[in-house]
């Protein structure tokens, strides 16, 4: 339009306009390239790459072996014994007065978690719980890679069963999974729907965690775990799946949305990362206190994304000693916890407690048995002790925090995306900033309660909304 | 990023001119530390003496956990970069547990005569040495050395004797010291605080009733890592009373826009800052030697100031643990390079009996936890938010600046806050734990600085 007022503008003809618009609009193609090139150039998909993770050279060529061997969990009366003369042993502090959950586990509630630990907990039966699942080994990039998989024991004619893949987080484990589960593979039987989606579910353990063996090199960051889960699910036959996670799950089913997206059916997810700064962010973030709508903030996202210092800096400052250390120094932090089994539950509780709901930091209990039994918390924990792996699990921090984080922002994810936003997540991310890596969200739900381990803590809640995007994918 | 490089400076701008430079005196901090209500009857303020012990039960119960440790075998090639590497710790823990003696140990650290007394509710354990022998007509002057973490009053063993007896170690007899180390509220043999609260300022008004009740009116105090702290705040709270303060490290919480503009800049235009070519040469490249150094050396202070009875409830219960925690500190502190060593160093500036008699001493005691709830008493509501943060010292200063030190404050910095610096020199070599490592050194600088502060005080 502008292009009109040109010539009362300027004494020029028209071959003079052209002189003027040619390096004009060269200049805006070219700065718009710039910036598309300073930026980082959006990539389209996560280089898939290769790895080798066991002990010392990797052995030339020759078939990797990839059997899947099923196996059961055990123990033994050496192992119990063990265990129950280090409680025994244990070394008491006394908390200062006042102290609640907020110089971190309370002594006293502790000691009353060891007594029931020492006198109660059958982890005989626990393993017996844990073996109700089929469980497996398979060899991948030179490790072992444990997972279960769990299939409807009933599928009526013609039904289609979905497979699953769940991917669990730190400090938990595959067995987060074990109360969801059923929901999602025998719906029906729980009251759930019509029994019109049904999955077959798999959990892996992270590198490094539980049952699943450790690296042996440095560098298995989640895109290398991403990498090795679609390997594994490539193995067992499957093409195209669904992806399901929380926390560094969240992490890895991302990367393997990004990494190959036509073999991931749908994407859903528990927690969100979103990594960006900038200036941009930092406007919309004040404006958003006054006029949120004119940034795209629903009012939910404003009741939990504000006073913004208070949940975004101060918090995130108060419940981040824990990755600082682990992301910088993991063979120090778990020394000792992989070497006194109370000082580890004292540390992967403590993460339960606050991360289930923030006000139980001023519980003299923690809160932690309003939302859970003691036998699944003490179940995760004796995961982590009966395989030593709390080393390894605290690595992963050091090999995905040192590199970029941006990176991830950087590829968009364009498969179909479901997330629950759960109330008491440690940090909400506003809706409309999921947009900016998550071309395709399906579905959104601002969940009514529950914390960080959704699947734990609220499992019909999570089921219910996986099998509703799942439903919306399969319409569309 | 300009914009926001802009908006930043403009808001340092303002919040620089109206600042401004606080000379008020700390109020001293009295408190009650023990157990339940403070009770109506005068405090015991008797001075008793105290030996460290040990018992059979104690070794073999230390004994059976080093036997059962569990360890992880490290990553290849990852020397200590991912923390104390297990395969050393392993060769250490077989020192502890067959050579090592720990009664001879105890021997060695009841060689000093120690003391408890009770202050504010806790009993506070030190060690008080005198002079040998003293030229007549002159006498000792009194020196509280405090220690950090995770040190103990043990780093002071090797330094006291040069400055009890320093013409036996030809460092002259001008001045002689009589020195007294006491243990922070909540390490080693001092009883640890049962309210919340107690930060440095509260250390150092306890400090400040221990000297007073030792009788002393007038001395000097010395102090690294939280020692620096708490002997700047006794130098804030009774600045009449402190003679003078020697710090082997500084903090400065206060950073504003000539900072800022000094990082940018400092590299190209020192003079202009005040920078000398070895401040140079110690800050910069600034992002490698402070923001990442901060990022990769930090996390242990970040959770013990946010959740410190979780990260020490193992480590009081896995000596081996204690001892991965507590050796990580003493090597990368003491030189960063070590990292890239499979043994992290270690051995090389100590020796096995130092570093674990020091472990030991946390050990022994039962106060890891207690000792990191230091760092969230002080740290919870942010750094350069309390009120002895704002404030200068005019005391008397002198500052012995070590090469390794993990961050080196330079002399331009350190005199905004520490107005009367008398002396400031740049240590040839040595890291953050000076007085085990280099004791001679520290001793010397002490010295001089004392005679600097003597002589001066002639002509007043």
């Amino acid at each position: 339009m502008w292009l009109e007022s040109l010539p009362n503008a300027w004494p020029f003809d028209y071959s003079q306009k052209n002189a003027v618009l040619v390096p004009v609009a060269a200049l805006g193609v070219g700065g718009m390239l710039l910036c598309w090139l300073r930026s980082g150039r959006k990539m389209k998909t996560i280089d898939m790459g290769d790895g080798w993770w066991g002990a010392g050279e990797r052995p030339p060529k020759g078939k990797e072996d990839t059997s899947i061997r099923p196996f059961k969990i055990e123990t033994s009366d050496q192992e119990i014994e063990d265990l129950h003369q280090r409680l025994d042993r244990f070394r008491f502090t006394p908390h200062v007065e006042g102290a609640a959950f907020h110089y971190g586990f309370n002594s006293s509630y502790l000691r009353k978690v060891v007594d029931y630990w020492r006198n109660q907990f059958d982890w005989r039966k626990q393993v017996e719980v844990l073996n109700k699942y089929p469980h497996f080994h398979t060899t991948i990039e030179g490790i072992d890679i444990h997972f279960i998989h769990v299939k409807p024991s009933y599928v009526p004619h013609g039904q289609a069963v979905r497979p699953l893949l769940m991917v669990h987080g730190w400090p938990g484990s595959f067995y987060e999974f074990y109360k969801i589960i059923p929901l999602l593979t025998e719906p029906a039987k729980h009251g759930l729907n019509e029994g019109d989606v049904v999955f077959e579910v798999i959990c892996p353990s992270i590198p490094g965690y539980a049952f699943s063996e450790a690296s042996h090199q440095k560098g298995l960051d989640s895109i290398a775990t991403a990498r090795i889960f679609h390997k594994l699910m490539n193995r067992l036959g499957f093409k195209e799946y669904y992806l399901q996670g929380g926390d560094w799950g969240s992490r890895i089913t991302t990367n393997m949305a990004q990494m190959l997206p036509q073999s991931v059916k749908g994407l859903h997810l528990n927690l969100v990362f979103i990594m960006t700064q900038g200036l941009g962010k930092m406007i919309r973030t004040m404006l958003g206190a006054y006029v949120p709508w004119l940034v795209g903030f629903s009012r939910e996202d404003v009741r939990r994304f504000y006073p913004f210092m208070e949940k975004n800096i101060y918090e995130v400052l108060r419940e981040s000693g824990y990755l600082h250390i682990q992301a910088t120094k993991p063979d120090t932090a778990g020394c000792g916890l992989n070497d006194s089994p109370v000082g580890l539950a004292a540390y992967i509780m403590e993460k339960f407690s606050t991360w289930t709901d923030k006000s139980f930091r001023n519980k003299d209990d923690g809160g932690l048995e309003s939302k859970y039994s003691l036998d699944e918390l003490l179940t995760n924990v004796m995961i982590y002790w009966v395989t030593s792996s709390i080393v390894s699990s605290m690595r992963y921090y050091k090999e995905n925090f040192s590199k970029d984080p941006r990176i991830h922002d950087r590829v968009s994810v364009h498969v179909p995306t479901g997330i629950a936003a759960f109330p008491q997540e440690i940090v909400h991310v506003p809706r409309v900033w999921t947009k900016h890596v998550y071309k395709n969200i399906v579905t959104y739900t601002y969940m009514p309660r529950g914390g960080h381990f959704a699947a734990f803590e609220e499992p019909k809640l999570l089921a219910q909304d996986i099998m509703q995007f799942v439903r919306k994918v399969e319409q569309l | 990023m300009l914009l926001e490089v802009f908006l930043l400076l403009g808001t340092l701008l303002i919040y620089f001119f109206f600042s401004k430079k606080n000379e008020e005196t700390l109020p001293f901090k009295d408190g009650w530390w023990g157990r339940g209500q403070k009770p109506e009857t005068k405090e015991d303020s008797s001075v008793r003496p105290f030996k460290v012990e040990t018992a059979e039960e104690e070794l073999s119960d230390l004994f059976r956990r080093l036997d059962q440790a569990r360890f992880t075998e490290p990553l290849e090639n990852s020397c200590f970069h991912y923390g104390t590497n297990s395969v050393h710790l392993r060769k250490v823990v077989s020192y502890w547990k067959n050579q090592f003696n720990w009664k001879k140990q105890v021997e060695v650290l009841n060689k000093y005569p120690q003391f408890k007394t009770k202050i504010q509710g806790i009993d506070i354990h030190f060690v008080h040495v005198k002079p040998p022998h003293l030229p007549e007509g002159q006498a000792a002057k009194p020196l509280l050395m405090v220690h950090g973490w995770p040190g103990s009053f043990y780093e002071f063993y090797k330094i006291i004797p040069l400055l009890t007896d320093p013409a036996s170690h030809g460092l002259g007899d001008e001045h002689i010291f009589e020195v007294i180390c006491p243990s922070i509220p909540g390490y080693g043999f001092s009883e640890a605080p049962h309210k919340q609260d107690f930060n440095s300022v509260s250390a150092a008004s306890v400090f400040y009733e221990l000297m007073l009740r030792l009788g002393f009116n007038e001395f000097y105090t010395q102090g690294g890592d939280a020692g620096c702290v708490i002997c700047t705040n006794l130098a804030q709270i009774a600045p009449s009373h402190v003679k003078g303060l020697h710090l082997n490290m500084v903090l400065v919480s206060k950073l504003g826009l000539p900072h800022l503009l000094s990082i940018l800049l400092g590299r190209y235009f020192p003079g202009l800052f005040g920078f000398q070519d070895e401040d140079v040469r110690r800050m910069f490249p600034f992002l490698k030697k402070w923001l990442y150094k901060i990022l990769s050396e930090f996390g242990y202070a970040h959770i013990q100031a946010t959740k410190p009875d979780t990260v020490g409830c193992g480590l009081n219960d896995s000596p081996v643990g204690l001892a991965a925690y507590i050796l990580e500190k003493f090597s990368s502190w003491t030189d960063m390079e070590f990292r890239n060593l499979e043994d992290g160093g270690l051995e090389r500036k100590f020796s096995l009996d130092d570093l674990l008699t020091n472990i030991m001493i946390y050990w022994v005691s039962g106060c890891i936890v207690s000792s990191m709830r230091f760092y969230k008493e002080n740290l919870q509501k942010g750094i350069g938010t309390q009120k002895h943060e704002k404030l200068t010292v005019q005391v008397p200063t002198g500052i012995a600046a070590f090469p390794n030190e993990i961050l080196h404050i330079p002399q331009a910095w350190a005199k905004k806050k520490y107005t009367n610096i008398v002396s400031f020199h740049f240590m040839p070599r040595g890291g953050h734990f000076a007085a085990l490592e280099e004791p001679e050194l520290l001793a010397k600088d002490i010295l001089q600085f004392v005679d600097k502060v003597e002589k001066d005080l002639q002509y007043v």
